[in-house]
């Protein structure tokens, strides 16, 4: 099927913080009107609001957010969770509007872990099998499963620790150049090496933050795209892949451990689609909940072969000036953790020349990666030439 | 977002909790390709079988990976730490991995591939947990 092209009209954000005084639903609510003020759209040119699949629902539903701002919905739409959500969103838009169904989309996701009494290790409570076998055992944060990981790869492949600290050090510098990142302070090596240790070898800068606040974007066709406010950021290429595997397992049992399998399927297709080469990418942003499961996502989106993250890192470079930024607001390790929606909202950013000082020379190609394992999402966007 | 979906065991996991409380360590096993899996299913991953039995297995296993857990992420195990979680694999029993805790000697001794043997235990709710020391 060929789709109607589709672009990211407008992108809005909340500051974020670590916890914030206001509600969950008043930081969507507050993310929404950004973007819709961004691409120049008034509520009533919405006809279809998509979120993840998970999260969204039981916190800020769909339905909810309609009639906060009297979307006429003719497409609803929610897949996956988390990350491989906010990544792979354009596939609704894609979809619903090739087929006719809607014209203007809002995609929206927001946590409020920070404030939550749960934090980000509640939604574990959800799998019986982690609750039965794991929860007793004190195995039950995301740290923790990350560092069976990193142990396990570092066994296998030689990576070190000044490896992980590489990636913590390189994307505090590029926080340093958002105004609105969490992280305020530098970080040297000598600082990541001296931080507390969480889980090991996973310290505190290895880990993601914790974060109250919210993103959305509005995606509509490029056409129509091109006559809003803002210039239009172009859809180039949208996958999502998977592994038969559920979440209860994907952290402990997967035959190839320490791999996301749907990375390499979500990113082959999103590339097919696009008609581009992973060396056409000029920057991406990465699921970088973990230093190790930023190195693990280049691998297997395929950057570079298994076992040579480290290397790959070393020699590219990952700040803003070097070969592959990645993360150039700092990621989830330094900017904020709304499991990578911010990630889409800078790729834009990045691409409408709006970075100010953590600007890409000459970006043309991002590439957005969003893992929620098992689940991947990418999206491929592109400045739009006429 | 929260939260619990069950806090409840369900009747297929029941097989390790029954075993476990006599002292053995079993793992659901399909009869009909005859292959392990973990956790526990209706149904096998492996085949769709429905034909599952639990099979006991020796216990003696190896240290697949390993962490020392320095942050209290459960509150109630404050006074714990650190204590270290393991990833267990089993040579009669492929395709399994275990989350457990290795408990005695000193932590800085352990390596992966290191053979663990399993130490049977109740907790403060009577309920069997199978911790794992270096053997």
């Amino acid at each position: 099927m060929q789709f109607e092209p589709v672009a990211i009209a407008g992108v809005g954000a909340t500051v974020p913080v670590r916890r914030s005084p206001k509600s969950l639903r008043a930081l969507v609510v507050e993310a929404i009107e950004a973007a819709l003020a961004d691409a120049g759209l008034d509520a009533s040119d919405v006809d279809g609001v998509v979120s993840d699949g998970l999260c969204m629902p039981t916190t800020v539903p769909r339905d909810w957010v309609a009639a906060q701002f009297g979307f006429q919905r003719s497409y609803d739409g929610g897949m996956s969770f988390g990350g491989a959500a906010s990544a792979s969103a354009p596939i609704h838009a894609e979809l619903a509007i090739s087929g006719g169904l809607a014209k203007t989309i809002v995609y929206y996701f927001g946590v409020d872990w920070g404030t939550r009494a749960s934090g980000p290790y509640g939604f574990h409570d959800l799998y019986a099998g982690k609750l039965a076998f794991e929860k007793p055992y004190g195995f039950s944060g995301q740290p923790q499963y990350f560092a069976l990981w990193a142990r396990r790869y570092m066994h296998e492949y030689g990576l070190t620790e000044r490896d992980l600290a590489t990636i913590a050090v390189t994307q505090r510098e590029s926080a340093l150049r958002n105004p609105l990142s969490q992280a305020t302070r530098p970080m040297s090596y000598d600082d990541y090496f001296a931080a507390r240790v969480v889980s090991d070898p996973l310290r505190v800068p290895d880990c993601c933050l914790i974060t109250d606040g919210a993103c959305a974007f509005v995606m509509t066709s490029l056409e129509r795209a091109r006559d809003l406010a803002r210039p239009p950021v172009r859809v180039l290429g949208t996958g999502f892949g998977s592994e038969p595997i559920s979440g209860d397992d994907a952290f402990t049992q997967p035959a190839g451990m320490m791999r996301i399998p749907g990375a390499k399927i979500a990113a082959d297709k999103a590339l097919r689609q696009a008609g581009i080469a992973l060396n056409d990418v000029d920057f991406a942003e990465i699921y970088d909940c973990f230093t190790i499961s930023c190195l693990l996502q280049l691998e297997d989106i395929g950057f570079c072969k298994r076992g040579e993250g480290a290397a790959f890192i070393r020699e590219m470079g990952i700040g803003i000036e070097g070969r592959l930024p990645v993360n150039t607001h700092g990621g989830l390790l330094s900017h904020s953790y709304l499991l990578g929606v911010e990630h889409v909202v800078e790729a834009v950013r990045q691409l409408r020349g709006e970075a100010g000082p953590a600007q890409v020379k000459g970006a043309e190609i991002g590439l957005v990666g969003g893992l929620s394992n098992p689940d991947y999402g990418v999206m491929i966007l592109g400045r739009d030439h006429r | 977002m929260s939260d619990a979906a069950t806090n409840e065991m369900l009747p297929e996991f029941m097989g390790f909790v029954d075993n476990a409380r006599q002292g053995r360590l079993a793992f659901p096993y399909c009869r009909i390709c005859g292959k392990f899996h973990w956790y526990p299913m209706p149904r096998c991953p492996h085949c769709r079988g429905n034909e599952i039995e639990w099979r006991q297995v020796s216990g003696r296993g190896q240290l697949f990976s390993f962490t020392r857990v320095m942050h209290a992420f459960d509150k109630s195990r404050a006074d714990a730490l650190p204590y270290v979680v393991a990833l267990i694999e089993f040579a009669d029993a492929p395709g399994v991995r275990l989350v457990t805790n290795i408990v005695g000697g000193r932590h800085d001794a352990l390596r992966i591939g290191q053979p663990v043997a399993p130490v049977f235990l109740l907790d403060g709710k009577g309920r069997p947990v199978v911790e794992f020391r270096a053997v």
